[in-house]
């Protein structure tokens, strides 16, 4: 065993630069690009001019919309959290969708004490969308902001968050969304480093090139011009995404805020993180290739170019990368046997080496968060994320194609899914 | 105005404080009693033994009362009354009370009576008696100084006196009736004689409506409250003992057993009961004489709305329940809970569902819709186009139930201020007061119904010895005349030359025990024994005296600090030879008590 990994290590140190393209084809095709990309996007970031200290801007009213099912433990806390903000909602409505819990007992007595200006309860579960939808109808503000009830927002998150709509043009704007729980379980801490890249780094990224796509259901918020011209949520999962897409199809600019920063517990399980994954990946399917798939067909009215640049970086990165890997893998052990494992470590160090760097610059862009205490986890984060995550995606991926299982997700009540199919 | 009307109240003040009264009494006792009490109080007392002394120095001088006696040499009562009356001629005559052992012969110069402010049996009661003279001066400088008119009409005094004849004055018996025995201000000389617990009375007719405060000051006299009220109006209800309105001349059956009752339970009573001083003991004794007990029911007409089956307010009953409850006399049970306006305490209250944000009532309810296909969800009003329910978002009709739409539930709008939400808010209008009240902030009453207790009963048939000392009050209209005498001849002897007197008050505290265990004959051999005990050891220097519930013995020479070891011998002496044990209490009041 020990002799085959200083033969493949001597192999490997006496290999030609075209060699070694033979050998790591993979991390050469489908990750360094992204790395690549990734470090450009950081250094345009920080030559672009110091971030504008946070004004208080005329927009109108604020309205934020909480929808949740059996959130009565949750509910007051961030409720609190939006009343402790530098910039309150003027407004605070809060759904209780069809909880079978104390939700609407809690609920009339936020509203008692004045905390929440109204609150629905009606009795049967009709799903995020629709709760969504009828708080936005009753919303009086200009601006309608969204929080999931788990999550906690920061002292100036609002305020931040409100910034890009002095632009007419801007639509809606995503929060910044952190892990809270970090230290919870490994999995937890995983993730912490995974939405510091990908979403915290990654989302001002995309920021740069109008390629923001999706304002999270979890901290985001609309112009009411704007969620009214798109005719509010639509049924189904991934409405966050498939909103943002079509609020894009409309002519709205959608921005990220990095400093809106807002705090959610994320899955401490890998049970849980693969259930939870599971449901991005099938609806990302589900909305990408099926609902707005004209987007990628060149003769469609719908086909923008700049729209073709995220759903390249979706086909590329995220369905061939998972696509492509058990192949890689399989080609790796035919041609070079004892060898191959030797080859998968050197290219996981590599791919180490690569988020380490992408993992500082990441942190570096985001001060908020801390980063000393998560970096151990970016060993781990590394290897959980170069392999498992993968086939994860995979799975899902070919579950939806094959399966169509996104229509029988338990986010959105099955009579809803009847009439979608 | 304000000088004027603080003179007013100062003369009144003065009025009650030093007031000059005549007494015309040929009993020396009597008149030396009323004098003694009288200048105790402040009063200066002129006293005459005939008629025409009395009415001379009626003549002469301006009393603020006179109190005559019925009977008198020369000229009576009455005659001097009629005279002074008939005399006057504009000038202020003082208030005149009539004296009289015999209410019978004064009631049968029935319209003489009415010269007469006030009627005042004998004998005396010594409590009543200065406060009697000092209400009716009061009575009468109010009248050389009239108030301005306070009495608005009411609708019972616009509804018809029904003094029609009824059936019920064919029947043989002696009925009161309202207004003309018993009135708001006066009561009639049968109305009088029927507070003396006279038992020839019946019942009280009430032959006019009268509201509920109107009809409690039958319950301010004595023994009044004791009889059957038959309601002749029709408006009384359950309050009334039976609803005459409706009863034709054959149903006289159900009318005969209800008088019986009341008769047979009143005769129980002990006589502690029919002259009660405190509502709630005139409630006891009104329970054990009516029978049922005391039940709310609702009654839109009070601001409590709840009334008892009693004439007497429902707040006032209530009150005074509750004392009797904690005293365990009465048991309770809930009857219902009333919330209660913050400001006025009324009940009367619009209960409404309410806008939690401007508290309007102008809500009306919405079903919320939700179409599955597009997932819009909200009011029904926005699907709403004729007889089509359309979304609104994506224009799509809605057409099956739980298919393509549902109602998960529904939501409250305010009409005045546009809120929505799931749930309104429960808020109270005051209709007396108009003040509104968060449901959440308003008070709320319970109402009981209230039954006689073991301990209750025992009271009204044993009287205030079954309380024991502390509530003990000596009553002087339950003294034997001759214990009277021999008092105010003792209380003479004590001003005049200092001799002290005690007067004994004697209560079997295991009365009802002995009773209850060995009978009524064997209690009275046992009290007949003691007492002889008693009287053998007092031989020398008392007397002892039998009397209703308690007996008496007045002690000459012994004051009532003298020594309590020597009455606690006293009552060993007499106890020592009787086999049951009577729990004899000596009460030991001396001069001071009387004087």
């Amino acid at each position: 065993m020990w002799e085959h990994a200083t033969d493949g290590v001597v192999y490997l140190a006496s290999q030609s630069r075209a060699s070694l393209f033979g050998l790591f084809w993979f991390v050469i095709v489908f990750e360094f690009p992204r790395y690549t990309l990734g470090f450009i996007s950081v250094a345009a970031i920080s030559f672009r001019t110091a971030r504008a200290p946070p004004r208080n801007i005329e927009i109108g009213r604020v309205t934020a919309v909480i929808a949740g099912h059996n959130e009565a433990a949750a509910i007051e806390r961030c409720v609190q959290s939006l009343h402790e903000q530098s910039r309150p909602p003027d407004e605070i409505i809060v759904i209780s969708d069809g909880s079978t819990d104390q939700m609407p007992v809690k609920l009339r007595e936020l509203q008692n004490r004045g905390l929440i200006a109204e609150a629905h309860c009606p009795q049967l579960r009709a799903g995020k969308s629709a709760s969504f939808n009828l708080g936005f109808a009753r919303a009086s503000g200009a601006i309608i902001v969204n929080i999931d009830c788990d999550c906690i927002l920061e002292r100036h998150a609002l305020l931040y968050l409100l910034q890009p709509f002095a632009d007419p043009k801007v639509g809606g704007v995503a929060g910044n969304i952190v892990v809270r729980n970090s230290n919870a379980s490994l999995i937890a801490g995983f993730q912490a480093i995974e939405y510091l890249i990908s979403i915290s780094q990654g989302k001002q990224s995309a920021n740069l090139t109008d390629q923001m796509t999706c304002v999270s259901g979890a901290f985001g918020a609309f112009r009411r011009a704007a969620i009214a011209s798109v005719g509010g949520l639509d049924s189904g999962g991934g409405e966050d995404l498939d909103v943002t897409l079509r609020l894009r199809g409309y002519g709205w600019t959608t921005l990220f805020a990095a400093d809106a920063i807002c705090l959610t517990n994320a899955p401490e399980t890998v049970t849980d993180l693969s259930r939870q994954r599971f449901r991005w990946e099938r609806d990302a399917v589900r909305l990408r290739y099926r609902k707005h798939r004209d987007l990628i067909n060149p003769f469609s009215a719908r086909f923008k170019l700049i729209e073709l640049l995220h759903e390249m970086d979706f086909i590329l990165f995220s369905v061939l990368a998972a696509a492509v890997f058990p192949f890689y893998l399989t080609w790796l052990f035919i041609t070079y046997g004892d060898v191959a494992p030797v080859i998968l470590v050197g290219a996981q160090v590599g791919m180490l080496t690569l988020d380490t760097f992408t993992f500082l610059l990441a942190a570096w862009l985001t001060p908020q968060v801390n980063a000393f205490a998560i970096a151990p986890y970016i060993v781990g984060y590394s290897l959980f994320y170069g392999l498992i995550m993968r086939f994860i995606r995979l799975a899902a991926y070919l579950q939806e194609w094959i399966f169509r299982t996104s229509y029988r997700d338990s986010y959105v009540p099955m009579k809803v899914h009847t009439v979608r199919r | 105005m304000k000088a004027e009307s603080s003179a007013r109240a100062d003369s009144r003040a003065d009025a009650v404080r030093g007031l000059k009264v005549l007494v015309a009494e040929d009993s020396s006792i009597t008149s030396d009693l009323l004098k003694l009490l009288l200048n105790q109080r402040g009063h200066q007392v002129d006293i005459v033994t005939d008629g025409l002394q009395a009415l001379a120095a009626l003549r002469e001088h301006d009393y603020d009362v006179a109190m005559l006696d019925f009977r008198m040499p020369h000229m009576d009562g009455v005659q001097v009354a009629s005279s002074i009356r008939k005399e006057a001629n504009g000038r202020k005559l003082p208030r005149l009370i009539a004296i009289t052992a015999d209410m019978e012969a004064l009631l049968a110069h029935a319209e003489d009576c009415e010269n007469f402010d006030h009627v005042l049996p004998k004998p005396l009661d010594i409590y009543q008696v200065g406060k009697l003279v000092e209400e009716q001066a009061e009575i009468g400088a109010r009248q050389a100084f009239p108030a301005p008119a306070t009495h608005r009409p009411t609708p019972a005094d616009l509804k018809p006196t029904s003094d029609r004849p009824s059936f019920f004055d064919s029947l043989d018996y002696e009925f009161l009736s309202w207004p003309n025995d018993l009135g708001t201000t006066r009561l009639s000389a049968r109305g009088i004689q029927a507070t003396l617990g006279d038992p020839r009375f019946d019942a009280i007719l009430i032959k006019q409506s009268a509201s509920a405060e109107d009809l409690a000051s039958i319950w301010r006299q004595n023994a009044l409250h004791l009889l059957p009220v038959i309601d002749l109006t029709g408006t009384l209800g359950a309050k009334a003992d039976l609803d005459g309105s409706k009863l034709g001349g054959r149903d006289t059956d159900e009318f005969d057993r209800l008088i019986r009752r009341f008769r047979d339970q009143r005769a129980r009573l002990h006589r502690d009961m029919v002259f009660a001083g405190n509502v709630g003991e005139k409630l006891l004794g009104r329970m054990v004489v009516s029978g049922p007990p005391l039940k709310p029911a609702y009654d839109a007409q009070s601001a409590t709305l709840v009334s008892y089956n009693t004439i007497l307010g429902g707040s006032l009953v209530a009150a005074e329940a509750e004392g009797m409850c904690e005293q365990k006399f009465l048991s309770r049970t809930f009857f219902e809970r009333f919330h209660v306006c913050p400001r006025c305490e009324s009940s009367r209250l619009n209960v409404r569902e309410e806008c939690p944000k401007c508290r309007s009532s102008n809500l009306t309810e919405e079903s919320y819709l939700h179409h599955f296909t597009c997932a819009y969800q909200g009011p029904e009003s926005e699907f709403r186009r004729a007889n089509n329910l359309i979304c609104p978002k994506c224009r799509r009709e809605l057409t099956s139930f739980s298919i393509d739409y549902d109602r998960p539930g529904a939501m409250m709008l305010c009409g005045s201020c546009g809120h929505a939400g799931s749930e309104p808010a429960i808020g109270f209008v005051c209709l007396d007061c108009c003040a509104h009240a968060d449901g959440e902030s308003c008070r709320t009453r319970d109402v009981f119904s209230y039954e006689l207790t073991e301990e209750g009963i025992g009271l009204a048939q044993y009287g205030r010895s079954l309380l024991g000392d502390a509530r003990q009050l000596l009553r002087f209209t339950e003294l034997p005349l001759e214990l009277v005498v021999a008092l105010n001849s003792a209380a003479k002897r004590f001003s005049t030359e200092s001799i002290p007197f005690t007067l004994l008050n004697i209560v079997y505290q295991n009365e009802r025990e002995i009773t209850a265990e060995h009978g009524v004959r064997q209690f009275a051999q046992a009290r007949a024994l003691f007492l002889e005990n008693l009287r053998a050891a007092t031989a020398q220097t008392g007397m002892v005296v039998d009397g209703q519930s308690y007996d008496f013995a007045l002690l000459r020479d012994v004051g009532p600090e003298k020594s309590k070891d020597e009455f606690d011998s006293l009552r060993q002496r007499a106890q020592s030879t009787v086999r049951v044990d009577l729990g004899v209490k000596f009460q030991a009041f001396g001069p001071e008590d009387f004087i």
